[in-house]
């Protein structure tokens, strides 16, 4: 029954009393790769109804570009860059694909009651609780796939280390856990070990309700093709290993990739010799490696629900079936095994790789890892070989060690990428500060450190933007280039790989030769949809730290979040609801009471002994603030030594306790210090940045005291859209099982001793400031952040001529303004920002006059 | 001479207060008396549909995963 309704599904339904899948869209678009006979018009009313319609229809038009090569409108956008969207197109489909096929698994004997009508398609109450209900942890919802874990069940935390491999976390608030399971965490589970019945057996033994069949065909059509076919580098020759002599067999009579073969029978046996004997050598290895333990976690897991055939287990056993194709024909099989639905899992058998010189590096015998940490490791190295993909951990919960570590345990050539020059000198000073790292094995690669290691193998450090540069090179770093292209390297870090634009990963990872990739986040989310890309590029998600967990052990501190409303003032909200949207933006920050609130909380706070960073997006306003309450404040302008200057200030002289940071100290300013962080004013409905932000004081140094807390507030604006963003923002923190306090009356605001904007007057003089401030001063800082670009434009005359002002303070910024080689360009922007404004007010008239 | 008219008395924050003036400012015909910063006279007729206007432009505020959710 299931099965012919799967058939039916993109002809739409033949089933005339119940609610449509599809959508007329689909059915449209569909009709001539279809036969639609078994449509039925009758349903028309039902269109819309059925809920999910929209989504579903969606995935009807992707497939429907995958199968027929057409281009809908949708699919036209997101298909520019082909091969990786084909893919990730499939993916979503196979996704989508099993939320329609399985609607309806109703038995037949099913009797619907009288409530079933109300829940529609949700009705799920076919599936009886097993007796012992109570004592099973999770409930996995047969429709999509998503799995809600009681965590506070005695079994959760091993159903959690269970979920975070074959689930994504989607919500972990400190009750109700809720996780997804999608082609691509299944994907990942995969390519740690795990076998598509070992996920199922588990599943049922922790779900309240037999498993569905949905959900059991979902998981054996997604996992039954992946990780099957690997792609094994050894000896820098490119192997194609399988473990099934089947679809060895299908791979080699396949057009494409037969023919790429480098064909010798004797070569393909040989091959498979050496495979068999070094698995067994990588394993042998693997046990004596008291570091990375892979069976860890099953360990943990058979315990509880009982024996587990490993993967691992078998594998070893098996003869695996390889054979070689050339180097530069990788791509193409790649490319094609995604086509035939046997994506290859990429593996670095960096034990047996003697071609590439060892470099001596270790763990100082002082380094402590955290057991999430080796956790996090273990999913890499889970076969004794290093497997490609990400790791999520919260900002200073130590992701720099994690990959550290993992530099160590491969002990080749490393190179580490990040995002700015000042996170470059991290990664290196702790580098030699957490390993046996020799500082002449050490090279930095920026814009004013162009350095080459002389020994034959080494670290290299360096950023994206310099990698990934296109433009003319000077002389030295050309030379640095053809180096890092030159030659192999075992192991690339990327960090904060959620900010690079997926082109300027392509070419990084397409000039480096690494054999193993990693890629380091705190926050695996992006407002656009690109964050799927980085599955492709890098690989999969890997581990995902429970934030809540690490914070309740001490590994972070224990933030009290509160979001402040500040009410508009009666003049202020006047000409807000006269302006437009970039200027309604300037009111809301600028709002007196907002002012208010934020200088009571300094006060309070500095009473209290907290060291108190504010962030303001919007410059002009971080000017206003600081300036009116006498602080030092930073933003992208402000000249290195300067910055310096009031950082070291701020750690070290307790007379300086508050301090003002635009955007550039979102992230990668490390200071343990601060304890408290005011947020005046964001970058719209960024999660990241509120996420990136909360992490400037999860590091607290004070934070295993006694009943301590840090405190995140986010002063909002009452009815206006601020409000709407700070919701949106905030959802990725709640994800993580963060709660807001609204705080709407900070009790003895008002009575404060020189409160500002206390008075009528003072707040219109305020506001006719602010009111002749021109849009420039509403925009948010120029950097180099991804998205920064959302949200601007606005065309016109008066537009285009204060566009070239504000180009060349993005253009240093681009070019890596915070550098020293800019230093003037910097200190004269300051005076250029006072001198020029009345200037383009006065243009800015002129032209309205016209 | 004094005129009587009768009206419905809103008593509101000022930024509302704000909000049902800018619903005021096209027609002019829903406000009879600002009286200060946090009470209004209104026409009673018009009370509903100074209630859904509010309703709607408030909403504009709020941010709904579950919208975002049916969106993608």
């Amino acid at each position: 029954m299931s099965e012919h309704q799967y058939q039916t599904r993109s002809k739409g339904t033949t089933f005339g009393n119940q609610d449509l899948d599809f959508s007329d869209d689909s059915v449209a678009t569909n009709n001539s790769d279809y036969d639609i006979e078994g449509f039925d018009e009758e349903d028309d009313g039902d269109y819309g109804v059925s809920q999910g319609t929209k989504s579903k229809n969606g995935a009807g038009t992707r497939k429907n570009g995958n199968n027929g090569g057409r281009k809908t409108g949708k699919n036209a956008r997101v298909s520019k860059v082909s091969s990786t969207n084909e893919t990730l197109n499939k993916l979503a489909a196979k996704d989508q694909n099993f939320l329609h096929g399985l609607q309806r698994d109703a038995p037949a004997d099913f009797v619907p009651d009288v409530v079933s009508g109300l829940f529609r398609a949700s009705d799920f109450s076919y599936l009886k609780l097993k007796p012992d209900h109570a004592s099973r942890p999770l409930w996995i919802s047969p429709g999509d796939a998503r799995v809600i874990l009681e965590s506070f069940s005695p079994l959760a935390e091993q159903a959690q280390d269970f979920l975070v491999t074959i689930a994504e976390p989607i919500s972990r608030p400190s009750h109700i856990h809720e996780y997804k399971i999608t082609a691509y965490s299944l994907y990942a589970a995969v390519s740690v070990g795990l076998e598509t019945d070992d996920i199922i057996a588990v599943l049922d033994r922790l779900s309240k309700v037999p498993v569905a069949d949905s959900i059991t065909n979902f998981i054996k059509s997604a996992t039954v093709s992946y990780g099957k076919v690997k792609l094994v580098i050894k000896h820098n020759r490119y192997f194609v290993e399988t473990s099934q002599a089947e679809i060895l067999q299908m791979l080699l009579k396949d057009p494409v990739i037969g023919a790429l073969r480098i064909d010798s029978e004797t070569s393909a046996a040989s091959a498979a010799a050496v495979n068999q004997s070094s698995k067994v050598d990588g394993t042998d290895a693997n046990g004596k490696d008291a570091k990375v333990d892979p069976h860890d976690v099953e360990a943990v897991f058979s315990s509880v629900v009982g024996e587990l055939q490993l993967d691992d287990d078998n594998e070893d056993i098996d003869a695996v079936h390889a054979f070689e194709i050339a180097n530069e024909s990788v791509e193409i099989v790649k490319k094609r095994c995604q086509e035939i639905d046997y994506p290859v899992l990429e593996e670095y058998d960096f034990r047996n790789d003697h071609r590439n010189p060892n470099l001596d590096i270790d763990l100082k015998p002082s380094t402590q890892i955290r057991p999430y940490q080796e956790k996090s490791l273990s999913k890499m190295f889970g076969n004794g070989r290093a497997r490609s993909g990400i790791i999520v951990l919260p900002c200073g919960a130590g992701k720099t060690l994690v990959g550290i570590t993992a530099a160590c345990t491969i002990k080749k050539s490393v190179i580490v990428l990040c995002t700015s020059s000042v996170s470059v000198m991290q990664w290196r000073q702790q580098f030699l500060q957490w390993c046996t790292l020799q500082p002449e094995n050490v090279a930095v690669f920026t814009s004013d450190n162009k350095e080459m290691f002389q020994t034959e193998s080494g670290l290299v450090v360096s950023t994206y933007s310099m990698v990934a540069n296109t433009r003319n090179r000077s002389h030295d770093s050309q030379k640095v280039m053809d180096f890092l292209t030159g030659r192999e390297w075992g192991f690339i870090i990327l960090d904060e790989v959620h900010v690079v634009p997926a082109a300027m990963f392509r070419r990084v990872v397409t000039t480096i030769a690494a054999h193993a990739k990693l890629g380091l986040t705190a926050t695996l989310v992006r407002e656009d949809d690109k964050i799927s890309d980085l599955n492709f590029l890098i690989g999969p998600k890997l581990y995902e730290a429970n934030w809540m967990e690490l914070s309740q052990k001490g590994h972070i501190a224990n933030v009290q979040c509160a979001e402040v409303w500040c009410p508009m003032t009666a003049e202020f909200y006047q000409e807000y609801l006269r302006e437009n949207a970039r200027k309604r933006m300037l009111l809301y920050i600028m709002n007196p009471t907002k002012f208010q609130a934020c200088q009571f909380l300094i006060q309070y706070h500095e009473k209290r002994g907290d060291k108190i960073i504010v962030f303001s997006d919007n410059v002009y306003a971080l000017q206003e603030y600081a300036l009116k309450l006498g602080k030092p404040f930073i933003y992208g302008s402000t000249p290195q030594q300067e910055r310096m200057n009031i950082l070291q200030n701020f750690q070290f002289n307790d007379q300086i306790n508050t301090i003002f940071l635009s955007k550039v100290g979102d992230t990668s300013i490390d200071l343990p210090e601060a304890t408290c962080l005011i947020q005046i004013s964001s970058h719209y409905g960024s999660r990241r940045q509120e996420a990136q932000r909360l992490g400037r004081i999860l590091r607290a140094k004070r934070r295993n005291d006694e009943g301590f807390n840090a405190f995140f507030y986010s002063l909002v604006s009452k009815d206006t859209q601020e409000m709407y963003y700070s919701t949106k923002r905030q959802a990725f923190l709640v994800d993580q099982g963060y709660a807001f306090k609204v705080i709407t009356h900070l009790h003895g605001m008002e009575t404060l001793p020189n409160l500002a904007y206390s008075t009528a007057r003072e707040r219109r003089e305020l506001l006719q400031e602010v009111l002749l401030k021109n849009e420039e001063a509403a925009g948010i800082e120029t950097g180099d952040d991804a998205d920064n670009s959302v949200g601007r434009g606005g065309p016109g005359n008066k537009k285009a001529k204060s566009k070239a002002v504000r180009g060349e303070g993005s253009l240093s910024g681009l070019a890596g303004g915070e550098d020293m080689a800019y230093l003037e360009y910097s200190s004269n922007k300051n005076k250029d920002l006072r001198d020029h404004h009345p200037l383009i007010r006065k243009m800015y008239y002129r032209n309205m006059k016209k | 001479m004094p005129r009587a008219r009768k009206g419905a008395l809103v008593k509101c924050d000022p930024s509302i207060k704000a909000l049902i003036i800018q619903i005021d400012t096209n027609k002019n015909d829903i406000i009879l008396e600002e009286l200060d910063d946090t009470h209004l006279l209104v026409d009673p007729a018009k009370v509903e549909f100074i209630k859904s206007e509010l309703n709607r432009l408030m909403a504009q505020n709020i941010y709904d995963p579950l919208d975002e959710e049916e969106e993608s």
